[in-house]
């Protein structure tokens, strides 16, 4: 498979020209887009797993979080209750037998003891009380509490709220867990610790992390630790999620070669056209080589064999001497547009030229051969235009590559060209008006372009290599000029040359190029 | 005995009402001491006696008079073997307290007792504060922490 892939590719390259073949161009970019998709989806699956494994750590270390704040919690609190238990007997054993002195102390010494009872064995009439309840009352809620003594038995009210406050460092201290920064993801492995009153004990998924509860051991049963651990991993939003960002940057790729695909392809598709335009310029031009070449042999055989009147001497020679002409201006337009394309050193020779004296000098030269064709030729050129800077060669055969097109082109009714010459603000403008076959819209486009011809039903018998505008074109844009077309189908069409009006005060551009003498 | 508890709680009253200005120990108002100290007391059930450790066991102390431990006919002396299904021979103070504790939610105990080398089954029941031990503790703290010098009647 490989290999014919391979063959394939070769058979691409060696091709050159020709039809684009679809599947070896687009090949390898499929080849490449299924690359990219593969990276694409892998890093997905990839970056999904990491993120499972995120967030799995996560919800264990909430639990784990929980669970070990509450103990330590539950151990403060049962330190703390034994310390006052302690405390309370030790006095008694001191004191001998309890007076209301010393619950008082004792009662001052743990501020969450919001009152306490001491109920001795012996007399159940003769108890001790001390109380403030308002004064250290935080909360609704109180709880009791009792232990006994030798000699009695001490019950206590305290506020559970107070009693957390005082056991309070055993919540503030973190966890232990070492902020371990090897791994790829980052989970906030500080938990976010807080008291819930009646706890609902369980794991919960937050928007980016876990919370897990943990309720507390009796007495205080009532009340919960809750950690919170957020996972950055997970919460980073839209494109900064690192797992999204692996796929938009895929895309990019994706999207890059796309653009690859289609732009080799336009470039394949357009290199193909000019081929085939080449072929057939080569085709035209051996058809347009051969007839003036065999009416000329043909001529010059027939006056070979003499034994000729004068009269049919001299319409022979004529003959000869307009095919020649034709030829050589065939050849002058393939050679022009072939040393204007490879950007050659002939450049441009700019003098001060009359427009007026240029197209009546052109007409003047070219009358006899265009009234042979029965064509007739008004010229309406304004008197107020001045001398421009032109190359006066190039401007005539640009003019005289319109005069032909239109005669090339224009049907038997009406044999009438038209050439105007005006001004405005900015240009100078030449325009060859023709009444014939006119050209079509989807055609106006492509007429400027090398070797390209519009397609009529009778195109190959007008003769032509499909070069002559090209020239013109390339030559009014040498002046810094423009070309403008308007045509009607069977009614004729507008050729406009506009060239930048150059003032008289002006002084004449320094030629970049001295012009040849050959030339 | 009623008219004699209720005269003593209104002169408390009275006395905690005048002094209370002249610096009251207890710094809370009287009704919110009167309100902490029958909640703390309410449903509170009682033996009556008064253990001594005697290594090893317990031996009761005194009776309190008029007390259920009094009239389950326990007396000073009775040395305590098991309550309610559990050993004593080896308890502490804090354990027989603790079983008293446990139990008084239904407020059954039963216990065996050793008196002059003969066992005994006795069963009594916890019971509650009478309303009048409970004005008397609330009277006594009135008086001794509503008022700026104790004993003024």
């Amino acid at each position: 498979m490989l290999n014919e892939l391979f063959s394939k590719l070769r058979q691409a390259f060696r091709r050159g020209g020709g039809r684009p073949d679809f599947v070896s161009v687009l090949l390898p970019f499929l080849i490449i887009v299924a690359a990219l998709g593969a990276l694409a989806w892998r890093s997905y699956v990839l970056s999904v797993k990491m993120e499972h494994g995120a967030t799995t750590i996560a919800e264990q270390y909430a639990g784990y979080a929980a669970e070990i704040t509450a103990r330590r919690i539950d151990a403060a609190v049962r330190a703390e209750m034994t310390l006052a238990s302690d405390e309370w007997q030790q006095m008694e054993r001191q004191l001998g037998n309890p007076t209301t002195a010393g619950l008082r102390d004792w009662v001052a010494k743990h501020e969450w003891i919001v009152a306490a009872m001491y109920l001795p064995d012996y007399d159940a009439e003769n108890s001790l009380f001390v109380g403030e309840p308002s004064a250290n009352a935080k909360g609704q809620l109180r709880l009791d509490r009792e232990f006994y003594t030798s000699t009695g038995t001490v019950g206590y009210t305290y506020d559970p709220h107070l009693l957390l406050a005082a056991v309070n460092d055993a919540a503030r201290r973190p966890p232990l867990v070492q902020n371990e920064s090897s791994a790829p993801l980052t989970i906030q492995q500080q938990a976010d610790i807080s008291l819930v009153y009646k706890p609902v004990e369980g794991v919960e998924k937050l928007d980016d992390g876990f919370s897990f509860v943990s309720s507390l051991a009796a007495p205080l049963s009532s009340f919960g630790v809750r950690a919170v651990v957020r996972t950055v991993y997970v919460g980073g939003k839209g494109w900064q999620n690192q797992r999204v960002m692996s796929l938009w940057v895929s895309l990019l790729a994706l999207v890059l070669t796309g653009i690859g695909a289609l732009l080799a392809f336009r470039g394949m598709k357009k290199e193909a056209e000019t081929m085939s335009l080449r072929g057939a310029l080569i085709a035209n031009v051996s058809h347009e080589l051969r007839t003036p070449l065999s009416m000329i042999r043909l001529g010059a055989e027939t006056l070979k064999l003499g034994r000729l009147k004068e009269k049919e001497r001299k319409d022979i020679e004529d003959q000869i001497l307009r095919e020649v002409l034709l030829l050589s201006h065939l050849v002058e337009n393939v050679l022009d547009v072939a040393r204007m394309q490879n950007h050659s050193e002939r450049a441009l020779a700019f003098t001060p030229v009359g427009p007026r004296e240029l197209v009546r000098s052109l007409i003047a030269t070219y009358e006899s051969w265009i009234e042979s064709r029965g064509f007739t030729v008004s010229l309406d050129l304004d008197e107020t235009v001045a001398e421009q800077m032109w190359d006066r060669d190039a401007v005539s055969r640009a003019l005289l590559n319109l005069i032909d097109n239109a005669i090339k082109y224009s049907g038997e009714e009406k044999k009438a060209i038209e050439v105007v010459l005006r001004q405005t603000s900015e240009h100078v403008i030449l325009e060859v008006k023709d009444h014939g076959i006119g050209i079509g819209a989807e055609d106006v486009a492509r007429i400027f372009d090398p070797y390209y011809r519009a397609q009529f039903s009778d195109t190959i018998t007008r003769r032509g290599a499909g070069l002559g505008l090209t020239l013109v074109q390339q030559i009014v844009s040498s002046h810094g000029g423009r070309t403008e077309v308007e045509s009607t189908i069977g009614e004729g069409s507008t050729f406009r040359l506009l060239f930048p009006r150059t003032s008289e005060m002006a002084a004449p551009l320094p030629a970049i190029h001295q012009p040849r003498e050959a030339f | 005995m009623t008219h004699r508890i209720s005269r003593i709680f209104i002169v408390a009253v009275i006395a905690a009402a005048t002094l209370s200005a002249e610096e009251p120990k207890c710094s809370a108002a009287a009704r919110e001491c009167d309100h902490q100290i029958r909640q703390m007391l309410r449903g509170r059930r009682f033996l009556g006696v008064t253990v001594e450790e005697r290594a090893p066991g317990l031996m009761i102390k005194a009776v309190v008079a008029n007390s259920p431990a009094e009239r389950a006919g326990l007396r000073a002396g009775d040395r305590l073997i098991a309550i309610n299904g559990k050993s004593l021979t080896q308890a502490s103070t804090r354990d027989f307290k603790q079983t008293v504790a446990e139990a008084r939610d239904t407020g059954r105990l039963w216990m065996i007792i050793s008196r002059g080398g003969v066992y005994a089954k006795v069963e009594t029941r916890l019971e509650p504060y009478t309303k009048e031990q409970i004005a008397r503790i609330v009277a006594a703290h009135l008086l001794e922490s509503h008022t700026a010098k104790a004993g003024v009647q």
